[in-house]
């Protein structure tokens, strides 16, 4: 630290009878224990959301409720994290509104976040990426509006559409903001990104509903053919909304969503800085000073995505006894999430160079102000510092982690009024798990939407429905 | 001396993220003559507004004229129309414009006291009803079975309107011009004649400032 470093002035104006050198050690022997103090804290985090998981998926809502009302009330810096988890725990529960709730709330402070450009990143860099304020993964960001859309439709529907809007929007939101930063280093990463299917599908399938709107329902089913081929019942819904109708008089239409497999999920990894990366951070030290990257290519700590083995390959769905079809993948969340993460990898990857730089450039500095050389006790002692404090860094793993791997959907047209409907898993095998039955009524002319939950072989929670 | 420098460095770094703007985000009331926001990438209000007047206004002012010198130069009552829809057939997604346009032209039709519209509620129950898609009301039958239907609900019309929204895209490198048209097509059920008013306007895009600077 230099002599016209602000604290170490203010210090010496207050007392001028004690020496700069002296105000200098003792300020930096005060703070620099404390810089560790920072990375402590978030193990409790992964383990609450361990817990949630294994509540959730072992089908016990209680226990993931509870785990979840205990983390909202003493973890406040991942409370947007936990309220995405209590928003598929509370779809699962047949509690669309209460889920709708959650997920604007979300929706709402990460598009503050976003604002707001860095958050903690100050903090961050003294410590790590858990730190910040987590502002949601992009497939997140978008999938926050499809599951708002959907939570909507299984309550009054009122805006169903203007959340299924919201999809595309924010899609292109986050590309072009991508771009506008990358114009200058390069091409948009972001571009990579694979568009998300179902927000168009929900927004067709409304105003397709309207008897009036065909043309909104071609448009976007055009776009589910492009953006999901695979996803084959996009054709027959685009061919019916250029050429045919709704339904038949006396015949209403039944939508079947399936949130199917556990979906994705972050762990740390240890990873070598590539050259990508590497030119990435020193675009990153250059651009807030006149230094570039010092050469550095010891392994970092990052986040990878990882995706559970699915052995769901669709949801079989029978009408009054009889085999009615089966649902297929209008967005597969797991691939995305995968798509995504390598897209922004490099970025990634030299976030955490520039972290490790700056901690080694902090006790480096520390070091020269504190006159200690390399052979002394002061030396080592800042060393041991250095070695902890980086040690102490970790990946930032936090996800929405009550994700589905897949969202299927299934269009069924029935004849007017109430029906017998089951849901059973298949596998690439064959029928497994138990058949779960729910009743519905379909109305003349109109939609009526199921949601059921299937992270493996047996139903989570109840199946939800806006017409039992 | 360079451990100095970048030990400096490495404080305004971490200066530099602590200055980050807050994540606040403001916002106006616009009254009636302030200058309104203009889609940077796509046609929004600034566009359909105007485009909605003249068409309309066009429309409205021909029967006007017409409705007012009857046989005995008395003023005749206003003929029930039935607007069906605005149909986008442009290069753009309109997204929530479209239900605002529609709103927008029944509110100004009903207003001019000309022509009585028919609820868009009725208009939807007819069509889900009769289950025929507004592009297909044309075909003798189903405008017979259409007619029907709103005339069970009490609902008789003397006239179908439809809008349509189209573009046409002049591009010149990377900038591009767009050239939105929105037609009125009013149909009289009882003898097919029609009449038909539309709107232009021409939009520019570019790139950048300077090229806006340059061409605009």
């Amino acid at each position: 630290m230099t002599d016209d470093c602000p604290l170490v002035c203010a210090v010496h104006r207050r007392d001028p009878g004690l020496p700069a050198a002296v105000c200098r050690r003792w300020i930096l022997f005060l703070l620099l224990p404390l810089l560790p103090l920072f990375a402590l804290g978030c193990a409790t985090h992964e383990r609450r959301l361990l817990a949630i998981r294994d509540g959730f998926y072992s089908g016990d809502l209680p226990v993931a409720e509870k785990s979840l009302d205990d983390g909202l009330k003493h973890d406040h810096r991942d409370s947007e994290v936990l309220l995405l988890e209590r928003s598929i725990v509370e779809l699962a529960e047949g509690r669309p509104r209460e889920s709708e709730q959650a997920l604007r709330t979300v929706r709402d402070r990460f598009d503050e976040l976003e604002r707001a450009r860095l958050g903690k990143a100050a903090i961050a860099l003294i410590t790590d990426d858990r730190h910040k304020a987590y502002c949601g993964e992009d497939y997140e960001k978008v999938l926050i509006r499809a599951l708002l859309s959907l939570a909507n439709l299984l309550g009054d529907g009122q805006d169903a559409v203007a959340y299924a809007l919201q999809v595309a929007d924010k899609q292109q939101q986050i590309i072009e903001a991508a771009g506008a930063e990358a114009s200058s280093d390069g091409p948009n990463p972001k571009l990579a990104y694979k568009q998300v299917a179902i927000g168009p599908y929900l927004h067709g399938l409304i105003r397709e509903a309207t008897h009036g709107n065909y043309d909104d329902a071609a448009r976007a089913s055009a776009l589910v053919v492009q953006w999901e081929p695979q996803f084959l019942d996009g054709r027959a819904d685009l061919e019916r909304a250029r050429h045919g109708r709704h339904s038949a008089p006396g015949n209403g239409v039944l939508y079947v969503f399936a949130l199917v497999g556990r979906g994705p999920y972050k762990e740390e990894t240890l990873e070598l800085p590539t050259t990508v990366s590497l030119l990435i951070a020193d675009r990153i030290i250059s651009a807030t000073n006149k230094y570039s990257l010092p050469p550095t290519i010891a392994p970092v700590k990052v986040p990878r995505i990882v995706i559970p083995p699915n052995e769901i390959a669709g949801i079989g769905v029978y009408v009054d006894g009889r085999p009615a079809g089966t649902t297929a993948t209008i967005t597969d969340v797991g691939r995305m999430a995968v798509e995504q993460h390598q897209a922004i990898y490099p970025r990634i990857l030299a976030e955490a160079v520039v972290r490790r730089v700056v901690k080694k450039g902090i006790v480096l500095g520390a070091k020269e102000a504190m006159g200690a050389n390399q052979a002394t006790l002061t030396s080592v002692a800042l060393d041991v510092a250095g070695i902890a404090w980086e040690a102490s860094e970790a990946a930032d793993t936090r996800c929405w982690g009550l994700l589905p791997d897949k969202i299927q959907v299934l269009r069924l047209e029935l004849p007017t009024g109430r029906h017998q409907v089951a849901l059973q898993p298949v596998s690439r095998y064959g029928s497994t798990g138990a058949a779960e039955p729910q009743a519905v009524t379909i109305d003349d002319g109109r939609n009526t939407y199921l949601l059921a939950n299937f992270p493996d072989s047996r139903l989570v929670g109840r199946i939800a429905t806006n017409s039992p | 001396m360079h451990r100095r420098h970048f030990l400096r460095s490495s404080f305004v770094t971490l200066a530099g993220c602590l200055g980050g703007c807050r994540g606040n985000q403001y916002a106006e009331v616009k009254h009636p003559g302030d200058p309104s926001m203009v889609g940077s990438h796509q046609a929004g209000g600034e566009t359909w507004r105007p485009l909605m007047d003249e068409a309309v206004g066009k429309l409205l002012g021909r029967h006007s004229v017409a409705r007012q010198s009857g046989p005995n130069g008395q003023v005749l009552p206003p003929l029930r129309i039935c607007f069906v829809g605005v149909e986008n057939k442009s290069i753009e997604e309109i997204g929530d414009f479209k239900d605002q346009l529609y709103e927008q032209i029944d509110s100004k039709i009903l207003e001019s006291q000309i022509f009585q519209p028919v609820s868009k509620r009725f208009v939807e129950a007819g069509l889900m009803q009769t289950r025929l898609r507004p592009d297909l009301l044309m075909v003798p039958a189903n405008m017979r079975m259409f007619v029907g239907a709103m005339e069970q609900q009490g609902q008789p019309f003397d006239y179908l309107l439809y809008a349509t929204i189209t573009s046409g895209t002049t591009r010149e490198n990377k900038d591009y011009q767009r050239d939105y048209l929105l037609t009125m097509e009013l149909v009289d059920v009882h003898n097919g004649q029609y009449d038909k008013q539309s709107a232009t306007l021409s939009k520019g895009y570019y790139h950048s400032r300077l090229s806006r600077l340059m061409k605009g």
